[in-house]
């Protein structure tokens, strides 16, 4: 009893947080995260045909700054506004809220001033290179972009990894001659997207209304549950199968259609602790003290039962990754924009198998998803008050 | 000599530290006799138990040293901490049974009670046939005197009273007739009237098999009516060991003393002159702070597809009271009588159903939530568990200042954190607690935290739920005298609700007692505990145990 009373001080989410860590799958899954993370951010940069520095006649400039995106743009600001705000010392709160604004000041700027060449030469700089133009020139670590199929080369098809050695393609090329390291890169964008933005979305939905249910329960959960169970008899997949049959094929589309169709189970997480809460003497202790209903929805029953909704976060993550890997892989996923599903239906419409083709992408799934259910795992264990901190 | 204990000392391990919950200890147990632990919470009473029954996971806990000897019926003599595990399984449940505090959890709920019993009694005597078996079933639930045994073998967990299933854990310990019983808190949990059975059956079944009983227990009220010796435990050692009468009368140790000081019998009210005057003024002061009339809270029992009610429970079932300014009424009655569900129906927590709730002469029943909230900061409510009465993801400085903020008393943050630690305070805790969070204190500082919380509205009206019962006896005292100079110092009105009448006599003015969501009486204090009128209040008093008072 008395270890209980002196135990650390810090807060409920910074010991949950240091348990999760403690595990090694946890661990391992934060770094694969992580580590993708950081790609996605910096993909321009790290798999491009456009030099990132060229020196020429004594000038030096950036011709991939050039055609950066209004996305490349808005993802860079988040990820330095990030790495600010983690060694600031404020609330978390307010960090969310900095960020969100920053995000958003940003996403209009980009979109307002930015607008990159439509056409993509990816040829001119090699041409201008070997015709010894600059005086030198700095190339990204791999020096292909996505959707440049080389066809200054006139040579290019399918190539084993690391087949010529002139052209060094680690993960060898499509069977258009485009890298597949760099189509990974780029594709790791579209991974993480949908998994955060469709699972934010579901998490939202099931929040607002698993809680209400959880608060008012009666009459309110009655029409709430029927409200659940409707939605979880959607299938998922063919519905977003027939939209997009009906409006084409959009990354947004697909986000909001899985978003919409998983919030049901986060519903019924938020809605079993609330109506446990509910009863617990600190929240009639707050409406004794006649706080506001959005005070006690959200600042004290939401932060104790949001344990259990983390825990479905991650594994939805990992789910709604496999959703558009499966679509991708039925051919209805994104146009021009690689992804890893597409690239592995590449891989098994070639008339011949091609090991690179399949092996790469569908790592990188797995690897992904693996770590995600990893991390969710921990988050469980860690959560869990019976399996003790004993250990 | 039954059982003797010398020098056990049980080791836990968390983590990487090491705690000596008991340290040391050696008593004797006589057969036909009841040995007492007393101490509190977390002074090593059950683990003890635990070590001498075996039933401490050997991953967590190890026994440096020690001796526990056994003279049993059968075997003879034999030093229990020699034993391999499968001798001892032989002793377990055999010799020596044990029966828990919560009968609830410690019968399986998917087995009949015939089941459980019939269980232990095939494997400690596999060549009982099964006719013979069930007899024997049937023989010991009658000695614990369970009505209609013959039927209640049948029966579920569930389906008996909290009483009840005490008496089948008995039966189920019994029908092996052990040498020794241990009982680990087996009337905490009960109330006093069924705690009153469940003792005088003890007895009974020890006077007839001769068997021992340990017994675990916090309550000195117990202790004086069922031990013959008496052991007090402190930090894992005994601290003090003896005859009943002299442990209760003439305690050597301080530490003892101090126990039996701050029972609530024993304690001295802060002022008596205060306290007299205080009965003046309320006296003058004709109108009551809370009128109830006609109170009613039912709940509705629904059944069906289409969810009609076909009943309802009635938790408070029309109830009149009033309670004059400055005053401490306390609410007694049995668990199930509605005391808690009339507390909260004051405070509309729960919805009363019919009647009225006046304070100050406003009805607040009919207002809606917006002009309730107006009222809200002169009523305010203290929970049992000061464990789960606050919010764990906050720290106490937001727990306090929220609803001040609220209610808009203080013009700054920082005038309203001045004010939360002026509370803390005055329920003598230290400034810093404002940036702690709750996990960081113990149960009794918590309680204070619960009592600052409920101050920094300034209600002129607090209702407590049982706020003392989840604490130690000494912790008890201190809170109590605490409330007591509060209300004297803000003139407050208090609703106490509780089961111990103890607390009842040393806190409360008046006292109303409850029963099946009535008030069945209702008077001075002194008046109901000495001269009760109705025959049910004679019964919970004369069920109090109590111990001479000391001089």
């Amino acid at each position: 009893m008395t270890e209980a009373v002196s135990r650390n001080r810090q807060s409920y989410w910074r010991r949950i947080l240091g348990d999760t860590l403690v595990r090694w799958g946890a661990r391992l899954g934060l770094v694969w995260v992580a580590l993708l993370a950081l790609v996605a951010v910096f993909a321009p940069f790290l798999a491009s045909s456009i030099p990132l520095l060229v020196s020429q006649q004594g000038e030096i400039s950036s011709p991939v700054l050039n055609y950066l995106t209004p996305l490349d743009v808005v993802l860079l600001c988040l990820f330095f506004t990030l790495l600010i705000l983690w060694f600031l010392p404020m609330g978390l709160g307010k960090k969310l809220l900095i960020l969100l604004g920053i995000g958003l000041l940003c996403g209009l700027a980009a979109m307002k001033w930015i607008e990159p060449p439509r056409l993509i030469i990816y040829e001119q700089y090699r041409v201008a290179e070997s015709a010894g133009a600059y005086d030198w020139v700095l190339k990204a670590p791999i020096p292909w972009s996505p959707t440049d199929y080389l066809r200054d080369f006139g040579d290019t098809g399918l190539e084993r990894p690391l087949d010529d050695e002139q052209r060094a393609h680690w993960f060898g090329t499509e069977q258009n001659g485009a890298d597949v390291l760099s189509r990974m890169i780029h594709a790791s964008r579209i991974a993480l997207g949908i998994g955060f933005v469709a699972t934010g979305i579901a998490m939202l939905l099931g929040v607002i209304i698993g809680g209400l249910m959880g608060y008012f329960s009666g009459v309110v959960d009655m029409i709430g549950m029927r409200l659940v169970e409707i939605f979880e008899a959607v299938p998922t997949l063919f519905l977003l199968l027939t939209f997009v049959a009906f409006f084409g094929r959009s990354l947004y589309i697909m986000m909001v259609i899985i978003g919409i169709t998983s919030w049901p189970g986060y519903a019924r997480y938020v809605r079993a602790e609330f109506l446990r809460l509910r009863k617990q003497d600190f929240v009639q202790a707050a409406v004794a003290s006649g706080l506001p209903l959005g005070s006690i929805l959200f600042r004290h029953m939401l932060p104790n039962g949001m344990g259990p909704v983390l825990v479905a976060a991650s594994f939805g993550v990992a789910s709604a990754i496999l959703a558009e890997a499966t679509l991708s892989f039925l051919g209805l996923g994104l146009v021009g924009d690689p992804s890893w599903g597409e690239m592995l239906n590449q891989a098994v419409q070639s008339s011949s198998f091609n090991w690179w083709m399949a092996a790469f992408p569908g790592g990188a799934i797995f690897m992904t998803v693996f770590a995600y259910n990893l991390i969710g795992e921990a988050l469980r264990d860690a959560i869990d008050p019976y399996l003790g901190r004993a250990s | 000599m039954l059982l003797t204990v010398k020098d056990l000392r049980t080791y836990l391990r968390t983590g990487q530290r090491l705690v000596k919950a008991v340290d040391g200890i050696s008593f004797k147990l006589d057969r036909g006799k009841t040995f007492c632990l007393v101490g509190e919470s977390g002074s090593g009473k059950s683990i003890t138990a635990l070590s001498i029954i075996d039933l401490l996971p050997s991953s967590i806990s190890e026994h440096p040293s020690g001796e526990i000897v056994l003279q049993s019926t059968q075997g003879g003599l034999q030093n229990l901490m020699a034993l391999d595990e499968a001798a001892m399984e032989d002793i377990r449940g055999a010799r020596i049974s044990m029966i828990f505090q919560e009968p609830m959890t410690s019968l399986n709920p998917v087995f009949t009670i015939g089941e459980q019993i019939l269980e232990s009694l095939h494997l400690h005597y596999p060549d009982l046939s099964d006719e013979e078996a069930w007899q024997r079933a049937l023989q010991v639930l009658r000695d614990v005197q369970l009505s209609d045994p013959e039927t209640r073998i049948h029966a579920y967990p569930h389906q008996l009273s909290g009483g009840q299933r005490q008496r089948v854990m008995i039966a189920m310990a019994m029908a092996c007739e052990p040498d020794l019983l241990i009982a680990d808190e087996p009337t905490t949990a009960l109330d006093v009237t069924v705690q009153k059975e469940i003792l005088r059956l003890m007895k009974d079944l020890q006077e007839r098999t001769g068997m021992g009983i340990l017994f675990i227990t916090h309550d000195f009220g117990v202790v004086s009516q069922i031990a013959d010796q008496v052991g007090v435990m402190k930090q894992g050692r005994l601290v003090e060991v003896g005859d009943v009468q002299q442990i209760i009368r003439r305690p050597e140790h301080p530490y003892t003393q101090s126990l039996i000081a701050a029972l609530p019998e024993n304690l001295s009210k802060p002022s008596v002159v205060s306290y007299q005057e205080h009965s003046a003024t309320v006296a003058n002061d004709n109108e009551p702070l809370i009128r109830l009339e006609q109170l009613q809270i039912h709940f509705p029992i629904r059944k069906g597809l289409l969810r009609r009610q076909v009943d309802s429970v009635r938790a408070v079932d029309g109830i009149d009271l009033e309670i004059p300014q400055g005053q401490i009424l306390a609410v007694v009655g049995e668990s199930g009588s509605g005391k808690t569900t009339l507390g909260r129906g004051i405070l509309r927590l729960v919805e009363p159903t019919g009647g009225r709730v006046l304070f100050n002469e406003t009805d607040i029943t009919g207002l809606s939530p917006s002009k309730l909230r107006h009222y809200r900061r002169n009523m305010q409510v203290i929970f049992q568990d000061p464990l789960s009465s606050l919010n764990p993801r906050m720290s106490i400085e937001s727990i306090m200042t929220e609803p001040m903020k609220v209610h808009g008393i203080g013009n700054s943050r920082e005038e309203r954190i001045e004010r939360a630690s002026d509370l803390l305070r005055q329920v003598q805790l230290a400034e810093d607690s404002l940036w702690r969070y709750p996990h960081e204190f113990s149960g009794g500082q918590r309680q204070r935290i619960c009592i600052a919380r409920a101050l920094c509205l300034e209600p002129s009206f607090i209702v407590c739920d049982e706020i003392t019962s989840a604490l130690d006896v000494s912790v008890q005292a201190e809170i109590l005298q605490m409330l007591l100079e509060l209300r004297d110092q803000r003139n407050l009105t208090l609703l106490f609700i509780t089961h111990n009448i103890g607390v009842v006599e040393y806190i409360s003015d008046e006292t109303a007692v409850m029963y099946q969501g009535r008030i069945i009486e209702h008077g001075r204090t002194s008046q109901i505990i000495n001269e009760p009128n109705s025959p049910y209040t004679q019964e919970l008093i004369s069920a109090v145990p109590r111990i001479p008072r000391l001089d």
